[in-house]
């Protein structure tokens, strides 16, 4: 079987093949085409064709990780949206939660208010009312009603309709009804029902996802529906998948129904390739450390699998999100990230970036604010004449200008500052990292931090040094690892019911028999996506707090029905998340559910080796603090090509690849290993 | 500019300063999720602070409101200067519980927790946090809208320095007495734990901090934060033309109270810049009431005064996030005289002062506007808040917090923001899906009032109208302001709308003040709160026709 996976990002796009009957592995890379994202994939998958000597034919599927929809939501460009709402309710999403976003600030604009998904003139209101615990009718659904508002909305040009109905998480039946009238109505516009995207309670964060999933549906439809076609034109047979940021893939016609769920869709797919790499060496709790030119994300790993964000705690360019998603933390410090002394005296590092155009003042594209970059380069960490495979030579005489400028406003040296832009960077990593593991009840001392993207490799081992992680593991294409990881990843659909249970009077039958369906309704999903059912794996879950309390932690049902178990569970898991756990009686929440279809994944890539003296390129001068002061070090160019397998050797030392660089401190040591990846210890 | 000098090199000073953000994040979050009540949980009505061992505050939560954070410090010096009078000091293994209104405490629902922290036996700083409780054993169910409490004592319990803890032993009586002497006290006494727990967090962060760095180290790097900020600030007064330049704002007080001392109460501020320093005076303010809109100077007075400043002059969408710590507070000096609402006598009541605040925080930033007419917001409209409360079958009791939002002037260049928490407050409201699931509350509308925002070249923002029904016999109570003055406009722009409250009873409505004390209310009994709609800035006739039409489309026209 022959697959594709194809990572769209702002400067390239990324494609990797994959051939599971020869084990073969082929990359490719080129510049995306943002105007017209498509153009660059079908390109890519003809130009990769070509030189692995395959016919388009032969691919059996394509998987795609995609920012299509990130951007109309980034950039505000999406569909004219309209809202059919509970009577009484039009402002819930523009109110929001009454909180500024920001607390010191008269000048803000709210997101909501200032660009809302659904203006004020299209948030049409119908009578209807469900009421809780059960999800009881009170006032039955005027019709009519939303007939007549389906009507208006047509008549002002909207193509997306978002119906959001108070409760529907607990019953849909007027949300469903009332979607089924507007399609009617409205035929070819794009309908989303707010229980549909994620029954789960807060209002103005699941009716915010449903205005958010009906601007950016058809756009997201179009984009999809144009690739498929062109993929079709091609001769490319193989079914289009997508990935979520749950990090599974999904069919093309299930992702366009609700591209909400792919927002993180390339940030996800990295920390699947992580994942992988790691799996590969037998490392199973992993720190994901991927960090390019802006910005850093980082995901954490355990063996219970990747971790999913609390979905209160997720949003996308300042606006709520209620969508399954894994927890990748994203910070601004990236390779471009730009160092300055602020008025106060302050020494700064980031957000704000360089990018691409001037870049790093070592790009000598006329950047001259110091970077991260220009920092690496000062100290010997980045070779001029090797960035990028040797395509771009670095400026060192701009750099160290940059840097010398910014050591003179600070009134230290050059080296000194250069070593201080890097180590506040780190710094800030750091603390991100702090706060995914430590804050959540994880000893970073227990995991690896696999270290990814253009920028990764160099970082690594002095943030995990940090935060005393003891080993660093760097995967044989760290910058292309989105990519991979898209060929990695399993068909995956979630659901979730909500069902309060008070510990004492839980219904196990009840619970049983809303798990059995939910089941059933999973595996008829990936079956009619051609997954055999031996191939579709269940993962089962609870939702739970204690009574009273507002957010809750998910215990898992290893046997797929309820277990008492899982009660004296979510004690030791609250312990481990807050530091202290109660006696108070356990409330059930939530049930969730999700099922994997396994399909035929990426298995190893191939591995290179040599000696070390056959990867010796050359030394260079590395400037690094040993006993507390900065001293230069004679340290080795390596070429990780050639590296020998299974021999330790000492840094410091620098290796070098096409697509990253790793840099090997002072009193850590690096071992290239059978599964292609290079491993870092002290 | 002048030389900066610093204690330790910028790049640690850095390092340090995101490390103790980090903490108080963490506090925070833990807060949050661990609590039980919906104030806490989802309103955010909390504060988290790290303190050093002279109460100056290092850093707060970034999320919780800054209403509870900035009064910490006030906490711990009022503390101290019981412990004087009382010759008690701190010991390692003490939590103590505050909530004294004369001694630093913002108000008497909001309870402190100190955690003292302790390295290598000498006392290097404090962990604390704040929340708003549910009750506390006032008068009349609930922690607001005790609108008739005649003195301190009428408000609750009144916990000054209290060792809930000490020398790590557990005082159950103490735990006992909150028991017994609060309503719905499994809420409170699970909120107050959980107060603990994320302070024991925030000591045990810092003492790793010190041991990673070194104690000195620390210390160097807080001074130079501290200073940091204060020069942040001292720049941006600096750049303000010295001078005098003064307003004055009016609050409701109590418009059905015989006397006409309790109607119309006067705010007058006098604010004076002189080089890199700036005063507020006071001076001129209403007399104190034996009713409770007086305001403690330290804890509600002095933060709103700060925090108003703070976000005109070092607005976060034109600086970089400044820390926030105590040496924001040194540029600014405060002149309150004794006796006045806005530094009141003991046992003068406190409790209801909330909206008190949020006119101090108006008129200063009315009386700056000549001089930052790009940065400041035309009349905000104030707030209310409500407890709803009821006895279960059980004979527990429910209490209901509700808060129902103000909003903001028209802007330089923006139209003002709707629907929202104003100036020195930051709070968020419940999910509609949320209260009714907990208590026997039904919401019935919630939505924007049309049509209300003061003209101007850029109008005022709207309030909501946000009515809920008992579900069961039960009562409530409410505090608020801005009924009878509507938000002033500003530079030609036109007053906004004030707001209203309702209450729909026996088929009957009948219109009341923006304060009334606990009432009885039946089983479908419905209140309805009209938020006041903000200021118009700029001549109307100015305003962009586009956005004339725009807002006929969209039913924000102006009045």
């Amino acid at each position: 079987m022959r697959v594709i996976g194809v990572d769209i990002g702002g400067t390239f796009t990324d494609l990797m093949l994959y051939d599971s009957g020869s084990g073969a592995v082929a990359v490719h890379k080129l510049r995306s085409t943002p105007d017209d994202p498509g153009a660059a994939l079908v390109q890519g998958i003809r130009e990769l064709c070509a030189n692995a000597g395959i016919a388009p034919s032969s691919i059996e599927a394509v998987f795609h990780g995609t920012t299509v929809a990130t951007n109309a939501v980034l950039q505000h460009r999406g569909a004219v949206a309209g809202m059919i709402t509970t009577r009484g309710f039009r402002d819930v999403v523009h109110i929001g939660r009454h909180q500024r976003p920001l607390h010191h600030s008269v000048m803000q604009d709210i997101p909501w208010q200032a660009r809302p998904f659904v203006q004020r003139r299209r948030r049409k209101v119908v009578t209807e009312r469900i009421i809780p615990p059960t999800g009881e009718i009170l006032v039955p659904l005027d019709e009519d009603e939303v007939r007549q508002a389906a009507r208006e909305l047509r008549a002002d040009g909207v193509d997306a309709v978002a119906v959001c109905f108070l409760f529907s998480y607990i019953n849909p039946v007027h949300e469903r009804r009332a979607a089924a009238i507007v399609a009617e109505e409205m035929p070819g516009a794009f309908v989303t029902a707010s229980a549909d995207i994620f029954p789960q309670f807060r209002e103005f964060e699941r009716f915010t996802t449903a205005t958010m999933n009906a601007f950016v549906g058809p756009g997201t439809g179009r984009y999809l529906d144009r690739l498929e076609r062109a993929l079709a034109d091609e001769g490319v047979p193989g079914k289009l998948h997508v990935m979520m940021s749950n990090g599974g893939v999904a069919s093309a016609q299930q992702a366009a129904r609700k591209p909400v769920t792919l927002l993180l869709s390339g940030p996800a797919a990295g920390v699947l390739g992580g994942v992988w790499a790691g799996a590969h060496s037998e490392r199973r709790r992993l720190i994901t450390f991927d960090m390019g030119g802006t910005s850093a994300d980082i995901g954490i790993v355990t063996e219970r699998g990747v971790i999913e964000a609390s979905a209160r705690d997720t949003e996308v360019a300042g606006y709520p999100l209620l969508v399954p998603m894994i927890d990748i933390h994203t910070i601004g410090a990236g390779g471009g990230s730009i160092a300055f002394i602020d008025d106060g005296g302050a020494f700064r590092v980031g957000p704000r970036s360089a990018g691409a155009s001037p870049g790093p003042a070592c790009y000598g594209l006329g950047g001259t604010e110091p970077t991260v970059s220009d920092a690496n380069v000062v100290l010997g960490r980045i070779d001029p004449g090797r960035f990028l495979g040797g395509e771009l030579k670095l400026d060192r005489e701009a750099a160290t200008r940059a840097v010398a400028a910014l050591a003179e406003k600070a009134g230290l040296g050059l080296l000194e500052t250069a070593e201080g832009i890097i180590t506040i960077a780190n710094a800030s990593m750091a603390a991100a990292i702090r706060s995914r593991t430590i804050q959540k009840g994880h000893d970073p001392r227990s995991f690896v931090l696999v270290a990814l993207g253009g920028a990764g490799p160099l970082h690594g081992a002095d943030v995990a040094d940090s935060l005393d992680v003891p080993e660093v593991l760097i995967p044989a294409v760290p910058g292309i690892t989105a990519a991979m990881g898209l060929l990695t990843s399993d068909i995956k659909v979630d659901q979730m019911r909500t069902a309060f249970m008070v510990e004492g009077a839980i219904d196990a039958a009840r619970l049983d028999g809303e798990l059995a369906e939910m089941e059933a309704q999973l595996r008829a999903t990936l079956e009619a996506d051609e997954i055999a059912a031996a191939d579709i794996g269940i993962v089962a879950g609870l939702d739970c707090r204690y009574v009273g309390q507002g957010y809750e932690l998910r215990v898992v049902l290893p046997t797929g029905r309820f277990d008492a178990a899982a009660l004296a569970e979510f004690h030791v898991l609250h312990e481990q998340e807050y530091g202290h756990a109660s006696h108070d009686p356990i409330e059930i929440v939530n049930l969730r559910l999700t099922a994997v279809g396994k399909r035929p994944t990426i298995e190893r890539l191939p591995v290179g080796s040599g000696t070390l003296a056959e990867a010796l390129l050359g030394h260079g001068d590395g400037i690094f603090r040993a006993d507390g002061e900065l001293r230069t070090f004679r340290t080795p160019h390596y070429d990780r090509a050639r590296l020998p397998l299974d021999e330790r050797f000492a840094g410091p030392a620098v290796i070098f690849q096409r697509d990253t660089t790793t840099l090997v401190p002072p009193g850590w040591h690096a071992c290239a290993d059978q599964a292609g990846n290079l491993l870092l210890t002290r | 500019m002048t030389a900066i000098t610093t204690r330790i090199d910028p790049i640690t000073a850095s390092v340090i300063g995101g490390a103790l953000e980090s903490i108080a994040t963490e506090m925070g979050h833990k807060l949050t999720r661990m609590s039980y009540s919906s104030i806490i949980r989802e309103s955010e009505d909390f504060g988290c602070v790290i303190c050093d061992a002279q109460a100056r505050q290092l850093c707060e939560s970034p999320q919780s409101t800054p209403l509870q954070s900035g009064p910490i410090p006030g906490y711990i010096r009022g503390i101290n200067r019981r412990f004087a009078g009382i010759g008690e000091q701190w010991n390692p293994g003490d939590v103590v519980i505050h909530n004294h209104s004369y001694y630093g405490a913002s108000h008497q629902p909001d309870v402190g927790f100190i955690i003292p922290i302790f390295w290598e036996g000498e006392l290097v700083g404090f962990s604390a946090t704040t929340a708003h409780h549910l009750d506390l054993g006032a008068l009349t169910p609930g922690s607001c809208g005790i609108v008739d409490a005649c003195d301190a004592y009428a408000e609750g319990l009144q916990l000054n320095a209290i060792k809930i803890e000490e020398g790590g032993r557990r005082n159950a009586w103490i735990w006992q007495i909150l028991r017994d002497n609060c309503r719905a006290a499994p809420l409170v006494v699970g909120d107050m734990e959980a107060q603990v727990a994320a302070a024991r967090i925030g000591a045990e962060r810092f003492l790793e901090l010190i041991e990673r760095y070194g104690v000195a180290t620390v210390q160097a790097a807080s001074e130079d934060l501290m200073d940091y900020s204060e020069r942040m600030l001292r720049r941006e007064i600096s750049a303000l033309p010295d001078g005098t330049y003064s307003a004055e704002g009016f609050l409701d007080g109590f418009p059905d109270h015989p006397d006409p001392a309790y109607r119309d109460l006067r705010v007058a501020v006098a604010i004076t810049v002189a080089g890199s320093d700036l005063t507020v005076d006071l001076t001129g303010t209403a007399p104190q009431l034996d009713l409770p809109v007086n305001m403690p100077l330290e804890g509600t007075v002095d933060i709103a005064i700060y925090l108003t400043l703070r976000s005109i002059l070092l607005d976060t969408t034109r600086h970089d996030e400044v820390p926030a710590n105590s040496g924001l507070f040194r540029p600014i000096h405060i002149i309150a005289p004794e006796g006045t609402i806005a530094n009141p006598r003991f046992p003068a009541p406190t409790i209801a002062r909330f909206c008190s605040g949020n006119i101090i925080a108006d008129t200063v930033m009315r009386a700056l506007a000549p001089i930052v007419p790009e940065y400041v917001s035309a009349g905000i409209g104030n707030l209310k808040v409500v407890a709803y409360s009821g006895q279960a079958g059980n004979g527990q009791h429910w209490v209901y917090m509700d808060i129902h939002e103000g909003s903001y002037g028209g802007r330089f260049g923006k139209d003002g923001l709707d629907a929202v928490d104003t100036l020195y407050a930051n709070t968020r409201n419940n999910p509609i899906e949320d209260i009714e699931s907990h208590y026997p509350l039904r919401v019935t509308r919630y939505e924007l009032n049309e049509n209300t925002g003061g003209r101007g070249r850029w109008r005022g923002g709207l309030g909501s109208i946000r009515d809920i029904e008992l579900l069961a016999d039960g009562g409530f109570s409410l505090e608020g302001d801005g009924v009878r003055h509507p938000p002033p406009g500003l530079f030609g722009g036109e007053p906004g709308s004030p707001g209203g409250v309702i209450v729909f009873a026996d088929g009957a409505e009948q219109p009341l003040a923006s304060k009334f004390p606990y009432r009885k209310a039946r089983k479908g009994d419905r209140l309805s709160l009209i938020g006041p709609s903000g200021g118009g800035y700029g001549d109307p006739t100015e305003r962009d026709p586009a956005a004339i039409e725009a807002d006929r489309l969209d039913g924000f026209a102006q009045s």
